[in-house]
């Protein structure tokens, strides 16, 4: 028969790490998550089947740690040439079992990646910060606090709005930061977060990219203030809410890197989140393709397996394609992430606009092939129990985030053919 | 007050009921669903049942299209169609499932009431629930659910049938129904399928434990079984093939209509973020953006076009004497063809709202969401696409194997 594993990969550049985490991961979701996932819609406030799944994953089998240097008790990811396609086959396996918990889980990492990858190590940050996730077997979240009220787009549109919206001031006093703001959304809030790393101005309303810093902001400060989770759609294991900073006063050196540099690694950041982006559908739509495979070849038609139906094939046949492909992309983007020397630095426009393509490739992909699977199933597409529809309603804000689809549009069309204005 | 006016429709087919009961209606979804729905969410009990009993009881469109000498309001002609049609729109609007109901009912009523073919037993047999102040006449279809066999079996016994089914789907309702409408094979009848009203309190139904579904939170959904449910014969109210042909037409029809008022609350959601959003930060409001005014267009093309092609079918369903009855194949194929693309549209622009309002438009507080899983939920109800194509190419190029 069959398996997920038949999808292709590029097996020539995949991470050491590889075939140990993915064994890993895959066991911990067949124990820990896949035989309570159908509840956890109804667990998105208070996380009580969510949580210790969390706990095995990240605090006990320790893959919090991953991106740390190995003598701060990490996995040392960040200094090797393979955290794109280790980090991809991670949160690929994670989204598999539920995208919501690989959302969470690769978001820890995301704000450290300013921090913790070459060749822009900030040796000090990474000091202090990795007791947070080392020293523990509970799960520690990280968030990265970009989107605000007024909204999230813009904040990520650098090129047209230069970071000129952007309402989180930090204002240098002494050797302290005070950060006032409010920011919304931001996966891993909604009062789970330990540390976050804040998108702020030092001068509203600027397009300097002087002005662009990202500071690290521990969740217990004073002036940190976490309002509770909002209800969504899917997603049940991301926790997202409001957070406002009442001048909190942080050190100066928990800014990033410093003018300039604060957005150019930035950049890196959303490099990442498209990578990760894609391994959430890739893996959910690997889990979608377990699902339907086991439905097509029960449920019968005119006395045959559904899937022997010729015009039922013709889809099944379409999302199959989908899945190899999207799995192809995300590792090979994955790769450029890990090969700068080849593609070029991964806070590069042309690494961020090439990101932005697939990711939303692969979620239109996605969103349309989940309808048609669900479509297939009739009355059943629409039931937990076959958990496609879980994965449709999980998977519609992979597009919707990080700018939405439109904003990848405008990055792409930017990049390639050089428009101006857009 | 809505945007439905916007959407043009063919005015002439709308008369004088149609108008008032849209505006009756459009004030109910807004009193008793959607200034509730933020503090009361989705709740069945404190939202969704209490607005169905102001409709269906107290409003009385369960009575709508009863006969008035079994004590309905007598609105039961084919032109009634066009009556559903404008009503589950404007129902929709308020909320989808609770429209989804409407429309089985409707379906339901067709079967036993129209003029000039009133089944006049049938109706003695359903009037104490659908002329009923306090109890909500809820219709459960059980359908072929892959468009091949029936899901239930009916024997004829003496002064009646008796009617089997192991875990049975119904499209919704199952476990609120107060009625199922089985489409059953029969054994010893002359004809090959027929619809059976089944109680849902009959002897020898068993409803199975509730499911959670991704959408329609009005239907309170579960597998069935019936095991030797004896049901009257006169509550065959559909016999042959064009009988429940003609129900499946209504209810396509129902869908369709729901499809749309769906859309237009989509629409009106959307349409005051883009009022009010502002984006590349330049006081540039969100609907003056060509690349975010043009998804935006889609999602108004999607609402036109679908209300225009909702109304032709209502209006073919609503002249048996030009387009045939309601439940000949021609029909039935065109039903089944506007279900499905208005079903297509209403997903689409569903996405395609929600992408324009990106968090807020996953976030429940928003309510867009909502109709974005309740229009997906009822798609399924009218089985894969894939095999409805078998029906259309069997139809328009008489294919006889498929
Ligand atoms: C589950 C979840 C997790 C999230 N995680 C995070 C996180 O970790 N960190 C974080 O900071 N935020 C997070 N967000 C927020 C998310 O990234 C934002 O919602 C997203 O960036 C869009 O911002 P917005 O919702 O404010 O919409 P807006 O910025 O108002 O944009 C709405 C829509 O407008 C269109 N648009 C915007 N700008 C343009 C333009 N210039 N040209 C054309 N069209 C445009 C796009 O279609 C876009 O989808 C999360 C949201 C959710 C639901």
């Amino acid at each position: 028969m069959r398996t997920i594993d038949d999808f292709t990969r590029p097996l020539e550049y995949l991470s050491p790490l590889d075939d140990p985490l993915g064994k890993i991961v895959r066991e911990w979701a067949e124990e820990h998550v896949i035989p309570y996932r159908r509840s956890f819609d109804e667990d998105w406030k208070d996380h009580e089947l969510i949580e210790p799944a969390f706990k095995v994953l990240m605090g006990e089998l320790g893959l919090q740690r991953v991106l740390f240097p190995e003598d701060l008790g990490g996995w040392g990811l960040g200094h090797s040439n393979y955290a794109g396609t280790a980090s991809y086959r991670l949160m690929e396996e994670v989204a598999r079992a539920d995208s919501g918990m690989a959302v969470a889980f690769g978001v820890v990492f995301w704000p450290l990646v300013m921090i913790c990858m070459e060749p822009h190590v900030n040796r000090t940050l990474c000091e202090e910060f990795a007791p947070i996730f080392c020293n523990t077997t509970e799960p520690r979240f990280a968030a990265n606090a970009m989107t605000e009220p007024q909204g999230g787009a813009d904040i990520e549109n650098f090129e047209i709005v230069k970071g000129s919206t952007i309402r989180t001031t930090a204002v240098l006093d002494g050797d302290e930061w005070v950060i006032n703001g409010h920011k919304l959304w931001p996966t891993n809030s909604g009062g789970v977060c330990n540390l976050f790393g804040v998108v702020c101005t030092t001068n509203p309303g600027s397009e300097d990219p002087n002005d662009f810093a990202f500071i690290f902001v521990p969740a217990d400060t004073p002036g940190v203030t976490q309002g509770p989770p909002y209800e969504k759609a899917g997603m049940a294991a991301d926790k997202n809410g409001d957070i406002w900073f009442e001048n909190v006063r942080v050190p100066a050196h928990y800014r990033a890197h410093g003018p300039g540099l604060d957005l150019l690694y930035f950049k890196e950041v959303i490099t990442f989140g498209n990578m990760g982006s894609i391994a959430f559908v890739g893996g959910a739509m690997m889990n979608v393709y377990e699902r339907l495979y086991q439905f097509v070849s029960e449920e019968t038609y005119r006395g045959r397996p559904l899937k022997e139906h010729d015009a039922v094939a013709g889809v099944l046949a379409d999302i199959a394609r989908d899945i190899d492909i999207i799995r192809i992309v995300g590792y090979q983007y994955a790769r450029m992430i890990d090969r700068p020397d080849l593609y070029g630095p991964r806070w590069d426009d042309e690494m961020v606009a090439k990101g932005r393509a697939y990711k939303y490739w692969a979620c239109d992909r996605a969103i349309e092939d989940l309808g048609k699977a669900m479509n297939l199933m009739s009355t059943y597409g629409a039931d937990r129990d076959w958990d496609v529809e879980k994965h449709w309603r999980d998977l519609k804000i992979v597009q919707l985030w990080m700018g939405g689809k439109q904003l990848c549009q405008a990055e792409v069309a930017r990049w390639f053919f050089e428009c101006e204005t857009l | 007050m809505g945007d439905s006016k916007l959407f043009p429709h063919p005015r002439e087919w709308a008369g004088e009921l149609e108008s008032s009961l849209a505006e009756t209606l459009e004030r109910w979804a807004e009193s008793e669903l959607m200034a509730k729905r933020l503090e009361l969410k989705e709740s069945y009990a404190d939202l969704l049942e209490p607005a169905m009993r102001k409709l269906f009881l107290e409003i009385g469109l369960q009575r709508l299209l009863w006969p008035e000498e079994h004590g309905g309001d007598g609105h039961n002609r084919p032109s009634a169609a066009l009556t559903a049609a404008s009503a589950l729109e404007q129902v929709a609007r308020g909320d989808v499932g609770i429209a989804f109901a409407l429309a089985c009912l409707f379906a339901l009523q067709q079967s036993v009431a129209m003029e000039g073919s009133v089944k006049s037993e049938a109706c003695e047999e359903l009037s104490p629930l659908i002329g009923s102040n306090d109890k909500l006449a809820l219709v459960a279809p059980v359908l072929p659910l892959f468009r091949e066999r029936p899901q239930a079996t009916a024997k004829a016994v003496r002064g009646g049938w008796s009617v089997e089914a192991v875990g049975a789907r119904p499209a919704a309702f199952g476990g609120n129904a107060s009625l199922f409408a089985v489409l059953c094979s029969l054994e010893g009848s002359d004809h090959e399928m027929g619809i059976l009203a089944v109680p849902a309190e009959a002897k020898g139904v068993e409803k199975g434990d509730p499911l959670k579904r991704t959408g329609l939170a009005a239907d309170v959904h579960c597998p069935v079984s019936f095991s030797r449910v004896r049901v009257p014969e006169a509550l065959a109210v559909a016999l042959g093939p064009e009988e429940c042909r003609a129900f499946a037409a209504w209810l396509f029809l129902g869908i369709s209509a729901c499809c749309v008022g769906a859309m237009f609350s989509a629409f009106e959601i959307l349409r005051e973020w883009g009022d009010n959003r502002v984006i590349k930060g330049r006081d540039n409001v969100f609907k003056e953006n060509p690349l975010t005014a043009s998804v935006m267009a889609e999602v108004a093309k999607e609402v036109s076009l679908s209300r225009i092609l909702t109304w032709n079918l209502a209006r073919m369903i609503s002249l048996p004497e030009v387009y045939g009855p309601a439940g000949s194949e021609d029909n039935l194929v065109t039903a089944l063809m506007i279900a499905h693309q208005v079903a297509q549209s209403a997903e689409r622009a569903t996405h395609q709202a929600m992408e324009m309002m990106a968090s807020a438009g996953y976030a429940k507080e928003w309510n867009l969401e909502r109709y974005w899983r309740d229009v997906k939920t009822l798609q399924l109800a009218l089985g894969p696409y894939e095999l409805a194509k078998m029906d259309v190419s069997r139809r328009f190029y008489r294919a006889v194997t498929l």
